[in-house]
């Protein structure tokens, strides 16, 4: 069962596409991502889905309902958090909790024990001022006001950009939480690594999907072999590797350079062994690896790219 | 040669401590990742070694300077970018580089020709009347770090620079940055991305206000025994 | 409702908790009135006039010996013609003449009521303006005097004073309104819309939007705290101007403050029109400067006397409700006006609060790409 389904979306500004013909189902009880760099599209089609701003074109119903007539009942339903921070800096963290309340005419009393493991943790800042509380507080206060009028879809525009990695790991931690409520979610992010505990991702790129599946599905659908190469002339191997004519693509990843072959492997990894001999670079270790997701976007992105030049 | 002594700094706001007797070295040319939970003291510190802030105690030379009697002196000899403000939205590429450019007194005729060979170098040299605004991140990014580069600073702080960049372009971004170390500029670099942190030569981890590690990444991972990055960041910053 | 009063809550914590524009907002209004107040009532001691008497009899000389015995004037010529005012003004520097018409004991004693034309240099306003009040203090002298000895038992005697050049001068009754206008406006309908703005900068607003509270509710809650605080404001303005600077209320109190009070639902439509159509703080500031209070300043009467502006500005100043809520607010400290004496400017004000709401409402209603 779905409880969003967006069909041949289209919305553009100021004669700028800013969303092409998106298409997508929002399973409930799973956790959608939504991965894509800043610009790509992803807080206008939030917006959207927010009932903040109208599509130009193209169906999308929530729970049934009709973005465009019944956007005032959709609203009572939906969570919703903002790309930057949308708190009261000026107000406690109970005064902001409270207002939001009073805004979706909800008691807190009553949705406590759906908020009660975050809220848990905000306790004893309850008095202080929201815009002194650390970024990972903040966040965790933003989703407590979302949730406090129990949503069945939560919509997250990026609440992790900015955040460190630890936090982002507990934010996370919180939405397997949510999840396990019934909560349907639909999250973006920038970061790669986060999109592994998504049930479902789409790849947003200038303002299409170019894809959407299972994290399993896509590592499964990489083209080409992956190589990892360890080195420590990482950017002089770089600078060479410009004048390298061969049908591979190749980036840096952490410490170890990856290289993607994609015809005649065994061919092109013995010419590629060649080439690094020739100009002297030292490598520790030169193998096949199992592609992570990350891997994967570069190489959807690129190919992309390369069809849209 | 160092171009960036600390010994011993320390802010307090208040009773709170924001950063806690901290002391490192960063030597010229050197990519050094400065990593830290939000609120461990990485800003905070960072503004003292830019001369925004002065310190509660401790002493810093930056780029040749004393922290405390030649903040303007230093404010010359470093660039900064960050995710936050890099360039004016609505100038062009062009009147943006020309706008730092002139704020740093870089030579009329010097600075047109610093500005062609980064725009020829990104590849963006017919875009250069184009708004800011009208371009996407990744180009921002990298102009912006160009532009703070154009009045050849010593050291160039960057403050979470390929924050919501595709990670091609992070890429690319790290390209440019290596270039400019290979220079001699010594580059000071904060992120949240920890695939990042390997392609510095040496990091920081910030905690509670501590400098709780330093070292090159091979170096720290032997020494906690573990195999990532992310693990030895979980490590020090898990409360 | 409830909806609507957590918003104001909300809203009067920000209005707390940000405690420069607090103290900004609270002060304006004592700082504004003490610096006209003070700067305006200057003294001019011996200020130089001339007088014409043109009646030349009994009353008319005693006059213009309480004129003189006053101390506060002195009299350099008696000129015989208008022309020779004139030439009194450029040669001899006067200040003001009077002239006292034909018959004056004559019209004194029958009609029981009498108009002297005063003549003032219109090069500075303020003088002008000391000038007519020492007049006003000789005269009612003048006419206590000639009722307790001579006259007592026929009853009241007026002298009344026409003003030639400037008959709106700048004075107490003048300035007092004049701010009690750019505080209102500057509280409700600038504060507001600022505040609103920057929710919408901040991205606050969506988070509100989102919920199923009416999006007039949001902008009502912003704008009647700040209603509030500028009715706090007026009542400041009006305590200084009775207790320092003895301005005279003639009328009845609380018709001035149901005046007010209209006023201050004028102001809130404005709010409400300039958060209607800017998106950022400094919109909102320069909507309501350009728009809103440069207009008042120069167009309602408060500082430049409209009857000497050109005849298209003062065709132009009716639309502005400043100009109608001064008028009003004149009449009934001046005049003593009673709420059917200002009924039509009450219903020009009402009527331009209710256009600019209903017109506002809609643009706010309609959903607006965020």
């Amino acid at each position: 069962m779905s409880v969003i389904q967006v069909q041949n979306l289209n919305k553009s500004y100021n004669n700028l596409q800013a969303l092409t013909e998106i298409s997508f189902e929002l399973h409930k009880g799973e956790i959608f991502g939504i991965i894509g760099p800043d610009g790509a599209g992803k807080s206008t089609l939030f917006n959207i889905l927010a009932t903040l701003l109208a599509p130009d074109s193209g169906d999308v119903s929530i729970l049934g309902m009709d973005l465009n007539r019944d956007y005032k009942k959709i609203r009572k339903e939906i969570g919703y958090l903002p790309g930057t921070f949308s708190l009261y800096p000026d107000l406690t963290v109970l005064e902001n909790l409270k207002f939001f309340a009073a805004m979706y005419q909800s008691g807190i009393r009553e949705n406590l024990t759906m908020i009660m493991p975050i809220w848990r943790q905000l306790i004893p800042f309850k008095n202080r001022l929201v815009g002194k509380l650390s970024g990972g507080m903040k966040q965790k206060l933003a989703l407590c006001c979302a949730l406090i009028h129990k949503p069945h879809i939560l919509l997250l525009d990026e609440p992790t950009t900015g955040v460190d990695p630890v936090s982002r790991r507990e934010f996370w931690d919180l939405l397997a939480q949510i999840k396990s409520y019934g909560i349907s979610v639909l999250v973006s992010t920038p970061y790669m690594d986060e999109v592994t505990r998504c049930d479902r991702i789409a790849l947003l790129e200038k303002g299409r999907f170019i894809v959407i599946d299972t994290p399993p599905q896509i590592i499964k659908d990489y083209k080409g072999k992956l190589y990892a190469l360890k080195t420590t002339q990482l950017f002089y191997l770089l600078e060479l590797l410009d004048q390298y004519e061969e049908n591979c693509s190749f980036y840096p990843y952490g410490e170890y350079l990856h290289i993607s072959f994609y015809q005649d492997v065994e061919q092109a990894v013995i010419r590629f062994r060649d080439f690094l001999n020739q100009n002297q670079i030292n490598y520790n270790s030169f193998q096949e690896i199992t592609p992570i997701l990350e891997d994967c976007f570069i190489e959807l992105i690129k190919k992309n790219r390369d069809v849209h030049h | 040669m160092y171009t960036i002594e600390v010994h011993n700094l320390t802010k307090r706001f208040g009773s709170f401590t924001a950063v806690n007797n901290i002391s490192f070295q960063v030597k010229r040319g050197e990519i050094f990742g400065f990593l830290g939970a939000n609120g461990a003291g990485k800003t905070t510190a960072m503004k003292m070694m830019c001369g925004l802030l002065l310190p509660t105690s401790g002493t810093a030379r930056i780029a040749g300077y004393d922290l405390k009697t030649e903040s303007k002196q230093i404010k010359k000899e470093i660039g900064y970018m960050s995710q936050r403000f890099s360039l004016y939205d609505d100038l062009t590429i062009k009147e943006n580089m020309t706008l730092f450019g002139t704020i740093y007194k870089v030579p009329k005729q010097e600075l047109n020709e610093r500005i062609e060979g980064h725009l020829t170098e990104l590849n963006l040299m017919k875009h250069k009347d184009q708004l800011v605004s009208s371009i996407p991140l990744g180009w921002k990014q990298k102009l912006a770090f160009s532009t703070a580069l154009l009045h050849h600073p010593k050291i160039v702080f960057l403050d979470e620079p390929t924050s919501g960049v595709d990670p091609i372009v992070r890429r690319e971004f790290w390209s440019l940055i290596y270039k400019a170390a290979a220079q001699g500029v010594t580059i000071f670099i904060t992120t949240h991305y920890m695939d990042e942190a390997s392609y510095c030569e040496r990091i920081s981890i910030m905690a509670e206000g501590d400098l709780k590690l330093i070292g090159t990444p091979t170096e720290l991972k032997i020494q906690m025994g573990v195999n990532t990055i992310d693990e030895l960041f979980t490590h020090f910053v898990n409360r | 409702m409830n909806q609507l009063l957590a918003i104001i809550r909300k809203e009067l914590i920000h209005i707390y908790r940000d405690k420069i524009s607090l103290f900004l907002m609270l002060s304006m209004p004592i700082v504004l009135i003490i610096l006209f107040g003070f700067t305006i009532s200057t003294e001019i001691p011996n200020a130089k006039i001339s007088i014409y008497d043109q009646s030349e009899d009994v009353q008319s000389k005693r006059l213009i010996q309480s004129l003189t015995a006053s101390g506060y004037f002195q009299v350099v010529n008696y000129p015989k013609s208008e022309k020779e005012i004139a030439e009194d003004f450029s040669q001899l520097q006067i200040k003001a003449a009077i002239i006292i018409p034909p018959q004056f004991e004559k019209k004194l004693i029958s009609e029981k009521e009498v108009e002297l034309q005063v003549i003032n240099d219109m090069s500075d306003i303020n003088v002008a303006s000391v000038i007519k009040q020492y007049i006003e203090t000789v005269i009612l002298n003048f006419e206590n005097d000639i009722n307790l000895t001579e006259f007592g038992k026929i009853g009241q005697l007026k002298v009344s004073i026409q003003m030639k050049y400037n008959p709106e001068l700048n004075s107490v009754y003048m300035f007092v309104p004049g701010i009690i206008t750019l505080i209102m406006i500057i509280i409700t309908a600038l504060m507001s819309s600022i505040t609103l703005a920057r929710e919408s900068e901040t991205n606050t607003m969506k988070m509100m939007l989102i919920t199923p509270v009416k999006k007039i509710h949001i902008v009502l809650g912003k704008v009647i705290p700040y209603m509030a605080l500028s009715f706090l404001s007026t009542l400041i303005i009006l305590a200084i101007s009775v207790w320092i600077f003895d301005m005279p209320i003639k009328g009845n109190i609380f018709v001035l403050l149901i005046l007010c009070i209209v006023f201050m639902f004028t102001s809130a439509s404005f709010g409400l029109l300039i958060s209607a159509i800017s998106k950022t703080q400094l919109d909102a500031m320069m909507i309501t400067m350009m728009g809103l209070f440069l207009p008042t300043v120069l167009l309602s009467g408060f500082l430049f006397p409209l009857d000497n502006m050109p005849y298209g500005f003062q065709l132009l100043a009716n639309i502005f409700p400043a100009k109608w809520f001064i008028l009003a607010l004149k009449d009934i400290m001046i005049k003593g006006a009673t709420f059917i004496d200002i009924w039509f400017y009450v219903a020009v004000l009402l009527f331009i609060s209710t256009l600019l709401t209903i017109f506002s409402v809609t643009q706010i209603d309609r959903r607006r790409a965020s």
